[in-house]
């Protein structure tokens, strides 16, 4: 089997499927999503957060795509599930701050509210915050997606 | 607390929970989405209005965002006017909506209709926002979304024109946002402050110790909101961009976004700088002779075109420059005159666009040469642009009138009767290129030749209330001139 070869594409141009780039990314993918998602749940903690952890985990998924096609990028999250999510997550980053209200606190209130705070420097404490930073991570994430997916069909 | 109490949080989070759900909506269950939207619009402005009772009843209402006062939180706060505004800027974005719905169905391509609605909601929440913060760095962010959403209701037509209109108003608007931040430094640098009151209170000593970057802020602020609002020299994006957009579009951008800049400019003078400031450098002078040259220019370049929605676009010109005027002239009548014309002239000229529209949909014409004779074909949208132009005028018993007269009445009381004859000559002008339109379409002998396809109830009741509501403001002005001029003495 070789290496590396041309196809033709549907719209025209060629397509460079290259063994090297593909084993490679599908390695490293995981990698990529496991770190990302580190750096998003340790936003309250560490430099970084959710914008920062729902770029890197975005970026993966758009290694995949990039390196085999479309095809097998949409069955890692397809187009509409990715813009699904990015209203979702906008929307949960709303409810928190509504939850906050049903719980007698102010809009987007934290430690007013009464959410859990837990032991400062733990994984699991901050309350809100950790919430919201998941919340925002995934509308990170799904934007990048959506993004990639609006431009490459754009060409078509 | 009762949830009466997060009134000022909510207003803003409905809209932008609307926004977010749309698309959901439009994609797996289409029919309620745009239901959905209206019931979001007619949430906030229930809820504005009953902020208004509240304001009125215990006076000014102070919100602090998760909890955390200032200067460190972010703190929303109501007064009448910024109450007044978000019913006006709510209750307006309503009427276009439900105008938009059928209109965009013709305008626009089927898979985007749903992306419309998220961009109208998040820029309707975004007004909502400026009118409501009292805080520099939360305006300055708001207007960043505004203006986003802003240019992508122009460029969702996706032809041409609405793009080459929407990348120049993409650039000027984010070099006024630009100037705008710039401003926030140098306050910032002088007072370490990002709170309106707070500012307020220390801006009083530090001018003397750092005049140059209290003025240069000034500066930039006239500059950043002049742009964004199109006072005269500083227009140049408007007309491209209000006259190629969707009809709803246009009607938004010429109704409330340009007068919410407006409105934020005067809550820099007003509610940042501190009050003896604006006597002691000619901040107004300036605004003043900006908006006296605006209302010329913007009335002599709308006599020259030719084509309906870029006249209407020019018009808005002259028209945002009589609010700039009422600021101008630092006098509670002139306030009065200023707030008042945001009201009539958002109701006006949306119902001018409209007209416009329902003439594009069912006629196809665009020209202002070949609408001769379509008052004997479309009698009611011809009404309601005999209304409309009547109220921009100043006729008397629309509510164009009031607003004039008590710019007329100030500009007496300040001693400078100069401004008395700009604004009666700027009214002339309007005259000169609304009324041949009219005129033309009742009396023309020849019959109208293009074809005409009937026109969908829903754009000729929206077109019904516009009308109205132009008629109640000229009559029944006394509730909110009184609601204003309580407010505007407080300012002084």
């Amino acid at each position: 089997m070789p290496l590396s070869r041309r196809t033709e594409r549907r719209g025209g141009g060629t397509a460079i499927e290259d063994q090297i780039v593909r084993i490679t990314s599908r390695l490293v993918a995981p990698f990529i999503q496991v770190y990302g998602i580190y750096v998003i749940l340790h936003g309250h903690l560490s430099p970084g957060g959710s914008f920062s952890g729902g770029a890197i985990f975005g970026a993966s998924l758009v290694l995949v795509a990039l390196s085999f096609n479309l095809e097998t990028g949409a069955k890692q999250i397809s187009h509409q599930l990715a813009s699904g999510l990015e209203s979702g997550g906008a929307f949960g980053f709303i409810l928190t701050g509504l939850i906050a209200i049903a719980i007698g606190g102010n809009f987007l209130a934290n430690r007013a509210a009464g959410f859990p705070m837990g032991q400062a420097g733990e994984l699991f404490s901050a309350g809100a915050i950790l919430i919201i930073t998941v919340f925002v991570g995934i509308k990170v994430a799904s934007t990048i997606v959506t993004l990639f997916y609006t431009i490459i069909e754009g060409e078509e | 607390m009762g949830i009466a109490d997060h009134f000022p949080a909510l207003i803003v989070v409905v809209l932008f929970a609307a926004a977010f759900l749309s698309p959901l909506l439009y994609r797996y269950a289409e029919k309620i989405s745009a239901p959905f939207v209206i019931a979001s619009l007619l949430l906030s402005l229930l809820m504005s209005i009953a902020l208004l009772v509240q304001v009125q009843q215990f006076g000014p209402v102070f919100y602090h965002m998760g909890g955390w006062p200032p200067p460190w939180g972010i703190e929303f706060s109501a007064d009448p006017i910024r109450v007044y505004i978000l019913i006006v800027v709510t209750a307006v974005s309503l009427w276009i909506f439900l105008y938009a719905l059928r209109d965009l169905k013709h305008e626009l391509k089927k898979e985007v209709i749903g992306w419309y609605y998220t961009l109208y909601s998040i820029l309707v929440g975004s007004m909502a926002g400026i009118a409501l913060t009292n805080d520099l760095f939360n305006l300055f962010v708001l207007m960043e979304i505004c203006a986003i959403s802003a240019c992508a209701i122009i460029s969702i037509k996706e032809d041409r024109e609405c793009l080459e209109a929407s990348f120049k108003y993409l650039i000027l608007s984010a070099m006024g946002t630009g100037c705008f931040l710039l401003g926030v430094a140098m306050i910032y640098m002088a007072t370490g402050y990002l709170n309106y009151s707070f500012i307020q209170a220390a801006l009083a000593e530090a001018i003397v110790h750092y005049p140059l970057n209290i003025f240069t802020a000034a500066a930039l602020f006239i500059v950043a909101f002049g742009t964004k609002a199109a006072l005269f020299p500083l227009h140049v994006w408007l007309p491209d961009a209000h006259a190629s957009a969707p009809t709803p579009s246009s009607a938004m951008l010429s109704g409330l976004v340009i007068k919410i800049y407006a409105f934020a400019l005067f809550l820099m003078f007003y509610h940042v700088f501190p009050r003896g400031m604006l006597t002691t450098i000619p901040l107004n002078e300036i605004i003043l002779w900006m908006a006296a040259l605006g209302t010329m220019f913007g009335s002599v370049y709308a006599m020259i075109q030719t084509d309906l929605k870029k006249m209407l676009a020019f018009s808005s010109i002259g028209q945002i420059s009589y609010i700039f005027m009422g600021i101008g002239f630092h006098h509670d009548l002139a306030l009065v005159g200023a707030f008042y014309h945001i009201m009539v002239h958002a109701i006006t000229k949306a119902l001018l666009f409209m007209t416009a529209g329902v003439i594009i949909y069912s006629t196809g014409v665009r020209k202002i040469s070949d609408l001769a004779g379509i008052g004997r074909i479309l009698p009611l949208t011809m009404l309601a642009f005999t209304i409309g132009s009547a109220s921009m005028v100043g006729i008397p018993g629309t509510g164009g009138l009031i607003s004039k007269w008590y710019l007329a009445l100030s500009a007496l009381e300040i001693g400078r009767p100069l401004f008395v004859l700009v604004i009666l000559a700027s009214s002339l002008l309007n005259a000169i290129y609304y009324m041949p339109i009219v005129i033309n379409a009742f009396m023309h002998q020849e019959d109208f030749i293009h074809e005409v396809r009937p026109v969908p109830r829903y754009m000729l009741a929206s077109l019904i209330v516009g009308m109205f509501f132009v008629i109640v403001t000229g009559f029944f002005s006394r509730p909110v001139v009184t609601l204003l001029e309580q407010a505007a003495i407080l300012l002084f």
